[in-house]
């Protein structure tokens, strides 16, 4: 790859340059043209702001996601403090959120083999539902971890709610599993 | 010619050939200007490649000390190639600082320390509700490899093994996520 003088480095090269997506000598040109070019070093810094603001919108409680195992292992390594919920197909858990936990997890066991696309539904007690399209997941791990916005599930009233996970095919979405949380405040 | 070459005719030159020209205070409002210009720079290849905003900032003072020394000094003896100059001192220093990290690293191991290293300063830091708002308004699996990418600045290889993507897709999703995020945070968290 050459990058000249007067051409910008796109904004995706730089996000691969940021997490190393891409050989040394790469590398070594994108180093070369930020050097002279504040133009795109104002790109890269956008990309090392959001990498923090991530953490922090992450340590702060205020992020949802599906995660990996290895990523809450690896959590768990840092001290960080974790309070998980292990779930199988039909079953249910009694959780709370305790004032020191920093994440919270649920990981639920489901019949994953051959599934090709997953959607998930939460269903809450007012019976709002909420739709989550499309989730990434590894079939080979037979579970779905996510990662719950801690901070605003802590200060939530006694309350139970359920999510559901189908399986998306041509034929249209099938159930695959449902599990129950049965919330209560920490005491 | 290289991309840093090609600065030849970039107003560093023309400040590095007056500092190294001038002596004493007549040097001093161009070392002040050249060190605006090329102290950023030095700062954002140690965020890259120390991943952390001590080390760059260390990195940059080490490194401005230095090329200010040189051309105050007459050794820099190609003003001209004032930018080559800074980035190969930026290199030699991260290999010197990362020989410190290991050692510093072994010992946080050693005592059970741990710790996420701040990528960018509290005082230019992004407001974590409003980049939390606008995660939130990302599609699940765009939302899942951001985070994963964030946190732990994995290849999308790795990223991708755990939520089973192939690296391609990975990289993919990651490019249009990202961008769709930043333009997010950047406009108040007011588009969708």
């Amino acid at each position: 790859m050459s990058v000249l003088h007067d051409t910008h480095v796109p904004f995706d090269r730089l996000v691969d340059y940021w997490f190393g997506d891409m050989g040394d000598a790469d590398i070594a040109t994108i180093d070369e043209h930020l050097m002279h070019c504040d133009s795109c070093g104002a790109q890269l810094e956008s990309v090392a702001l959001l990498t923090q603001g991530t953490r922090d919108a992450f340590a702060a409680g205020e992020v949802g996601a599906v995660v990996s195992a290895d990523f809450v292992a690896r959590l768990v390594e840092r001290d960080v403090r974790v309070r998980e919920y292990r779930v199988g197909p039909g079953g249910s858990v009694h959780c709370t959120v305790a004032p020191e936990d920093v994440v919270l997890i649920s990981r639920l066991e489901a019949p994953l083999h051959g599934v090709g696309r997953l959607d998930l539904v939460a269903e809450m007690p007012e019976g709002a539902t909420e739709h989550f399209p499309d989730v990434p997941f590894d079939a080979a791990s037979g579970e779905l971890l996510l990662a719950s916005r801690v901070a605003r599930v802590r200060p939530l009233p006694a309350h139970d709610f359920r999510l559901r996970l189908f399986a998306v095919a041509d034929t249209g979405p099938q159930e695959i599993a449902e599990y129950v949380f049965h919330h209560r405040p920490w005491q | 010619m290289d991309a840093v070459e090609t600065g030849l005719q970039g107003r560093e030159v023309v400040l590095a050939r007056s500092i190294a020209v001038a002596a004493g205070e007549q040097a001093r409002e161009a070392e002040a200007e050249l060190y605006r210009l090329l102290a950023p720079r030095a700062r954002r290849y140690g965020l890259r490649h120390l991943r952390d905003s001590h080390a760059a900032d260390d990195l940059m003072q080490h490194v401005m000390a230095l090329t200010l020394e040189q051309l105050r000094s007459g050794r820099l003896r190609e003003p001209e190639r004032i930018l080559s100059f800074v980035l190969g001192a930026c290199r030699l220093t991260v290999q010197e600082l990362r020989r410190g990290a290991r050692r510093r690293e072994e010992l946080l191991q050693y005592y059970g320390e741990a710790l996420m290293p701040d990528v960018v300063e509290d005082d230019v830091a992004m407001g974590h509700q409003r980049v939390a708002e606008c995660l939130q308004r990302l599609p699940e699996r765009e939302r899942s490899v951001v985070l994963l990418s964030f946190m732990e600045e994995r290849e999308a290889g790795d990223v991708g093994a755990a939520l089973g993507l192939s690296a391609g897709n990975v990289r993919v999703i990651r490019h249009r996520a990202i961008a769709r995020l930043r333009d997010c945070v950047e406009s108040g968290g007011v588009r969708r």
